[in-house]
């Protein structure tokens, strides 16, 4: 009897001999990687970049655990620190492909200021940052991208803050791409990212994601698939929306899809390093 | 040889770029081994302004970076003669500028006065140059340094369009000491 | 080779150019921002680049990420902005980067004087971050030395892909001095150890007989994984105490065991001193003054100055003060590296003399401190 052994067609961009992954049933990170990792494959495929040009950065989190798994020029970096990280690389090399992932906490909470930074100054490297409202490595803490009234382990009467609109934010900083994806749309998760991968300046994905073990257990939704589809009523897709509909709110939804999409001259641009 | 040297007056009377020709022409244009220092304060017009400089022919030679006895002092006014007159040692040559310098006391120094500013202003057309013509007279009586390497300093250190006037009133200074 | 009147800190900025830097980040603090201002200007005529970062934070992070890109990376703060590297540091330890981190001392606590010196931080600069390791810090006492021990943090930390910190201070930064600048021809530089096994083979945390792993940069095709986390040869997480045991001490070891590529001191008139002075960085300056002043005097006194200030130099430490009747230990702190000089010399009388000074102390304030022992 002759056994074929099954391959995943994107088995190649993956560490295989460190799965399985640590990520819990139902968790909406895979969906981010396997998106990501096809947008990553057709621009390999382009020509856009070579395959041992990329390097993925992560900070600290369950998203940031993501580069353990790539079979890339992998980083796990310090909690809040991949943008940094990143920047140093790709200022050091400028051929080669920069790209952070990272959880809302790690790029927006601890993280955020260099965000702020590194968009104003459109760097050239792309940033996926997979929210799902929470501090969801260390237990289901208080993320900024909280929504207001959540329930959460450090706000056990209910978030009484506003949360960030990191959409708004990296968009007002003047970052060359910028939209906003959901894990409950996986093929968008990819045309974005797809996009971003092949502009110059700073792009930057946001990804709304469910993390059941944490963010449901606290908000009274534990079943990984009723939290998904909870998710996927409050998305609503528009092609361009304005920055206006970027609101970020729990009660009135989300708006995914490509709220900037330009193409002013990236930093090594403005500071003479393309040659 | 070891030499220290204090330069003191008022902020915007070009201590410090004075402090800094002598230290370039005795560290890049003569053989010297140089540790200069400078303090200021934190108003860069009227307050105190002082550069410490010392020459010798050996690194070892140089040792604790701040003066403690100047054997050559500049004192381009009055209050930081007054100030810093105990970091000067007794047979020390004192430069002083008699414009503003009216009263030394005994210290057993060999004092050289001139009006320094007097001079740059009506000689030179500015007031600015006082240092140069303060350096001038330092380096013609201590010889301390080469007259071409307080020039090529001058060239190195001083603003391109500035270096002439700066050279000219150095000249000027050198013409003191054989008065 | 060319002679210039500089400050410690351009020497050091020169001396990191001689050694091949291609990447500077840094955050304006004084009185260390002239190393930016300046290398802003000279680096990127010789193919480098200089960014001004948003924080400390992100200017360490951005060295490392450079230094795994290829690069000769070097950052410089001074006191304040330490505290804020020092998490980074360790990140830099457990994966191993190659970088150079200029420490410019000024007095604290907290913003303190900003403009003036101290010896406060020599614990700090070596224990200041999380974890168990060695940390090589080399204390320059002249411009001249601060030019010729930034070229040898370059090569330590290549050699054994360590952080290696450049511990100066306020008065050396402001102090200018004659330097003369070698060009890397006339230089002993190096460069880390490449991979010379095919990417299928290579383990980026597998050592050599120096305890040292050749490194593959990115880039290489060697997909390497800079992990903070413990990991094994491979860069893979590993949570068990046989891996944690063995990364922590092969990280302690390979700087322990190369300690004579790091370890240098100075000595002088130490040879039938009764009494030999311990002293480092400016502070070393106003001793070496003062012993000589006490040899005129007829009094038997000694120097020894170590030039790297951690790994700590026992050894060097212990033989020469083998005949002294007295040690004292003279610092611009209250007393802080006086506890590693008297646990080395435990029989012997260590005297401390700490004395706050926001120059350095002077020669005469030292010998008034210290005449009664005399
Ligand atoms: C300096 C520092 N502070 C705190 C932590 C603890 N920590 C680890 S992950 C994390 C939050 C992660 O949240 P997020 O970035 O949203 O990632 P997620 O796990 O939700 O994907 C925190 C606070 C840390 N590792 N380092
Ligand atoms: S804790 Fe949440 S975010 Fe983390 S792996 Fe589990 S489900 Fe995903
Ligand atoms: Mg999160």
């Amino acid at each position: 009897m002759v056994v074929s052994k099954q391959v995943h067609p994107l088995d190649k961009y993956v560490r295989v001999d460190r799965l399985p992954h640590l990520w819990c049933p139902g968790c909406g990170i895979g969906i981010v990687m396997s998106a990501m990792l096809r947008a990553i494959g057709r621009r390999i495929g382009e020509g856009v970049f070579k395959e041992e040009d990329i390097v993925v950065v992560g900070g600290i989190g369950c998203t940031a655990r993501m580069p353990l798994y790539l079979n890339f020029d992998t980083v796990h970096a310090i909690h809040g620190r991949a943008v940094p990280f990143a920047v140093g690389v790709k200022l050091a090399n400028p051929k080669l492909k920069v790209i952070v992932v990272g959880g809302d906490g790690d790029i927006a909470g601890i993280g955020g200021n260099h965000l702020m930074h590194a968009a104003r100054r459109n760097m050239d490297i792309t940033v996926i940052m997979v929210n799902n409202m929470v501090y969801a490595m260390t237990g289901g803490q208080l993320a900024p991208t909280t929504p207001t009234g959540l329930y959460t382990t450090t706000t056990p009467r209910g978030n009484p803050e506003k949360p960030i609109n990191v959409v708004k934010l990296v968009a007002s900083l003047g970052a060359n791409y910028v939209a906003r994806a959901s894990v409950t749309h996986p093929a968008l998760i990819e045309t974005y990212v797809y996009r971003a991968l092949g502009k110059e300046g700073f792009t930057f994905v946001e990804v709304l994601s469910t993390c059941p073990e944490v963010f449901g257990r606290h908000i009274g939704i534990k079943d990984a698939v009723q939290l998904f589809m909870e998710l996927r009523e409050k998305v609503k897709v528009k092609a361009k929306p304005s920055l206006n509909e970027s609101y970020y709110d729990w009660e009135s939804g989300f708006v995914i899809g490509e709220y900037v999409d330009k193409d002013d001259p990236g930093y090594l641009r403005m500071f003479g390093l393309l040659r | 040889m070891r030499r220290e040297i204090i330069i003191a007056g008022r902020g915007g009377q070009g201590i410090l770029l004075l402090g800094h020709v002598i230290g370039v022409a005795a560290a890049k244009f003569s053989n010297y081994y140089v540790t200069g220092t400078e303090s200021y304060s934190a108003e860069t017009r009227g307050g105190d302004s002082k550069a410490e400089i010392i020459v010798a022919d050996s690194a070892e030679e140089l040792g604790y970076m701040k003066v403690r006895e100047a054997d050559v002092a500049v004192f381009m006014y009055g209050d930081q003669l007054v100030k810093y007159s105990r970091l000067v040692k007794q047979g020390a040559v004192v430069f002083a500028d008699s414009t503003f310098v009216t009263e030394v006391p005994e210290e057993g120094w060999v004092l050289k006065l001139a009006p320094y500013t007097k001079i740059a202003e009506t000689e030179l057309g500015t007031p600015r140059v006082a240092n140069m013509v303060a350096l001038g007279h330092l380096v013609g009586v201590t010889k301390l340094l080469s007259t071409e390497a307080v020039e090529k300093a001058i060239e190195h250190v001083v603003k391109k369009s500035w270096v002439e006037l700066n050279k000219k009133a150095f000249r000027r200074g050198l013409g003191l000491a054989s008065n | 080779m060319r002679a210039e009147y500089v400050t410690s800190n351009i020497a050091i900025a020169e001396g990191a150019m001689a050694s091949g830097l291609k990447f500077f980040a840094g955050y304006p603090i004084t009185p260390t921002s002239d190393i930016l201002e300046y290398l802003a200007e000279e680096l990127p005529k010789r193919g480098g680049v200089v960014i001004q970062l948003e924080d400390e934070i992100a200017s360490i992070n951005a060295v490392i990420g450079a230094s795994w890109a290829g690069a000769k990376a070097m950052t410089a703060t001074s006191s304040p902005g330490y505290s804020l590297m020092v998490e980074a540091l360790s990140f830099a330890i457990i994966t191993e980067t190659p970088l150079v981190v200029v420490y410019v001392m000024r007095a604290g606590p907290s913003t303190g004087v900003p403009t003036r010196s101290c010896q406060y931080d020599v614990f700090q600069v070596r224990y200041g971050s999380h974890g168990n390791y060695e940390l090589p810090v080399l204390v320059p006492w002249s411009a001249q030395e601060a030019f010729d021990l930034t070229v040898k943090a370059f090569n330590v930390s290549e050699m054994l892909r360590v952080p290696t910190v450049i511990l100066s201070d306020a008065m050396l930064a402001h102090t200018w001095e004659k330097v003369i600048i070698r060009n890397p021809s006339e230089l002993k530089i190096i460069s880390r150890r490449k991979p010379e096994v095919p990417p299928q083979e290579y383990m980026p945390f597998k050592p050599g007989e120096d305890l040292v792993p050749p490194m593959a940069c990115f880039g290489d095709g060697y997909k390497v994984m800079v992990e903070s986390l413990t990991h094994d040869e491979r860069g893979y997480y590993s949570p068990t105490t046989e891996v944690q045991e063995r990364m922590i001490r092969r990280l302690v070891e390979k700087v322990r065991r190369n300690s004579r590529l790091i370890i240098d001191y100075e000595t002088y008139f130490t040879s039938s001193a009764e009494y030999i002075f311990f002293a480092y960085g400016s502070t070393a300056r106003s001793v070496y003054a003062l012993v000589k002043e006490l040899r005129r005097e007829g009094i038997r006194a000694g120097l020894y100055r170590p030039k790297a200030l951690w790994p700590f130099d026992e050894g060097g430490l212990k033989k020469i003060a083998s005949e002294a009747k007295r040690v004292f230990v003279v610092e611009n702190n209250v007393g802080l590296m006086y506890k590693e000089v008297a646990q080395v010399l435990r029989d012997k009388e260590v005297i401390s003399v700490g004395i706050i000074d926001l120059d350095v102390p002077s020669p005469d304030r030292i010998k008034e401190v210290i005449s009664e022992w005399l």
